[in-house]
């Protein structure tokens, strides 16, 4: 029953995307791809729950070898530790940033109502009533503009930035300005066009306010940790792998230039001449090897390459098939489960 | 130029490549015998598992990079036949991963092979292991994994970048026997270099039925080998039109619609 409804799912999720593919985007004003994007973050989201088998494999090989002290538990120790480490200090990082996103939203939030209360008058839409929706607004964007204040007036222990104190400054004048416009609008009387200003004045705060935040979240331990151990340490490894590759390369090179055969002294003759078409030495040799280089780039070698990526394309999609229709399966599991 | 590919010219183009795969699977299925050419690094194979089973040193297998898809399917035949070898030999088997999606059905694969040797209960979850879905950390653990565990045998296959030639040169360190097998061609040369045998694109679709002879497996290695062919008619055709119109326009030739015209007929 399993089998059978894995078979059923394989082939109906084929179907869809074969389908997808073949079928032109309107037929007669039937959009076949309509539901392309939720379809195929569906299928993401499935694909994403098995992330956690990743980690859950990591806790058991070297869980394991931790616990009952097997060779090498001293690096699944560091291992184990690593992950713990930059995992807490990714969430941290993760949850102070998306605190000061949404503190910053609370501004622009009210920014879109006053443009919405603009957008409702002009279209005569009238409940709850424009005054009572204008009341509501000012009083929220006084409490929202006091607590701004009050935050960004919050100094780092260790000192400010140059950039910081510039955006507080920038700050203060923004909120002054905001103050004034609210102290000058009067819910019973301000029409739609004095909402206006003040939702660009908002919009402007918002834009300054988010910039502190930034700055603050930069200066703050979680972050300075989170940008070490990814920048610092993580990336700076990934390199270090990478240029391993060119001490390889030159291993391999010389091996591959070891003449043992007709096959392997034509493979050297040709990489000698690429080799000689690339470097100004060959150029004072002979003005010919970038012409010859080139010709061998583009045209047997190109050719080949063709060759190899048309065999497993087509070896390819005819796998594609045999998986959409189940008949792949049979390979792997004949014996009884 | 891209071609257009929502058009009953492709669709057309794709079912005639199903046909002789549909012919060949029925075929085979009905006794039919078909030839194989022989492939040096699909021989090896088992001579790789034998090899490691002697020296009394593991076997690794590693699909490298490759995500879901038919490549991965592709290498899941050859570790099939490899894990069985494994547990008929005793020998310990290592699947270092990096895609947890991967991880998930490999060691499905691993399991049944198992299985069917008759050796379950040697099977461990911890053979497969996840090293980390990050490229150069995948192959700094993997360089680490060959070393400590000093690998017999080792197979690379699937789809590769940067990486491989770190990968396959942990292996050559070790004295590893080692094959190998991708569909990026731009990998390829740094195979045949570190490895004792090396798959080249689509070889590595057919290792499977190479190795098994199951008759799904092989009836779509015909299929294949006759749409191949069926692209190098179309091939030929399309260069003798280009070669006609372009001629023609000097020579005043009266112009063919070329195939790429032919293939985007909109239909629709």
């Amino acid at each position: 029953m399993r089998q059978r409804l894995i078979r059923i799912v394989t082939f109906i999720g084929g179907l869809y995307f074969f389908l997808r593919f073949v079928l032109p985007g309107d037929i007669n004003g039937f959009q076949f791809a309509r539901y392309n994007h939720e379809i195929t973050n569906g299928f993401r989201a499935i694909g994403a729950l098995t992330f956690g088998l990743g980690l859950i494999n990591i806790l058991l090989v070297h869980g394991s070898r931790l616990l009952f002290r097997r060779k090498g538990w001293f690096t699944s120790a560091a291992l184990l530790f690593g992950l713990a480490f930059m995992l807490t200090v990714t969430i941290g990082e993760w949850l102070a940033s998306a605190r000061a996103a949404a503190d910053a939203d609370r501004l622009v939030m009210l920014r879109e109502f006053a443009a919405r209360i603009v957008a409702d008058e002009k279209a005569g839409d009238s409940d709850p009533p424009y005054a009572t929706r204008v009341a509501l607004l000012l009083k929220n964007a006084t409490l929202e503009v006091e607590r701004v204040d009050q935050a960004a007036r919050r100094e780092n222990p260790a000192g400010d930035s140059a950039v910081m104190r510039g955006l507080r400054t920038e700050l203060h004048a923004k909120i002054n300005g905001l103050r004034g416009g609210l102290e000058t609008i009067s819910a019973g009387t301000a029409g739609p066009e004095a909402l206006l200003p003040l939702a660009q004045q908002l919009s402007d705060v918002a834009a300054t306010y988010r910039g502190i935040l930034i700055e603050q979240h930069r200066a703050a331990v979680v972050s300075k940790l989170y940008t070490l151990l990814s920048d610092g340490l993580f990336m700076a490894l990934g390199t270090a792998m990478f240029s391993l590759l060119a001490f390889y390369i030159a291993s391999a090179a010389y091996r591959a230039f070891r003449i043992k055969s007709a096959e392997s002294a034509l493979m050297m003759t040709t990489a000698l001449i690429v080799m000689l078409g690339q470097i100004p030495f060959g150029l004072w040799l002979w003005d010919g090897f970038p012409d010859v280089r080139m010709w061998l780039l583009t045209t047997p070698s190109t050719a080949a390459r063709r060759a190899i990526e048309i065999g497993a394309a087509v070896a390819g999609l005819i796998m594609a098939f045999r998986m959409w229709f189940s008949v792949e399966t049979q390979s792997f599991s004949r014996g009884e489960r | 130029m891209a071609v257009e590919h929502a058009t009953l010219g492709i669709l057309v183009l794709t079912l005639c490549m199903l046909l002789p795969v549909w012919v060949g699977i029925r075929r085979t299925r009905q006794g039919h015998q078909l030839f194989v050419r022989r492939i040096k690094a699909v021989d090896a194979v088992d001579e790789a598992c034998g090899r490691a089973a002697e020296m009394g040193r593991p076997v690794s297998f590693s699909s490298g990079l490759t995500g879901i898809s038919p490549v991965l399917y592709a290498c899941l035949g050859v570790l099939f036949h490899v894990a069985k070898k494994a547990a008929t030999f005793r020998s310990k088997l290592l699947v270092p991963q990096n895609d947890a999606q991967v991880l998930a059905v490999t060691e499905d694969v691993v399991r049944d092979a198992y299985r069917e040797s008759g050796r379950l209960s040697s099977f461990d979850p911890k053979q497969i292991q996840f090293l980390s879905d990050e490229q150069f950390a995948f192959a700094a653990g993997y360089m680490g994994l060959v070393q400590r565990e000093r690998i017999g045998s080792a197979f690379l296959l699937g789809n590769f970048a940067a990486e491989s030639l770190m990968l396959a040169e942990a292996g050559q360190q070790m004295g590893a026997m080692q094959i190998a097998g991708t569909v990026n061609p731009e990998q390829v040369p740094f195979f045949i270099c570190t490895c004792d045998y090396t798959m080249i694109g689509e070889e590595l679709f057919g290792a499977s039925a190479y190795l098994t002879r199951e008759p799904v497996q092989l009836g779509s290695l015909y299929g294949q080998d006759r749409a191949k062919l069926m692209w190098l008619v179309l091939i030929l055709a399309g260069t003798l039109v280009a070669t006609w119109n372009s001629m023609g326009e000097v020579l005043g030739w009266p112009v063919i619609p070329n195939l790429e015209q032919l293939i985007i007929w909109k239909a629709w």
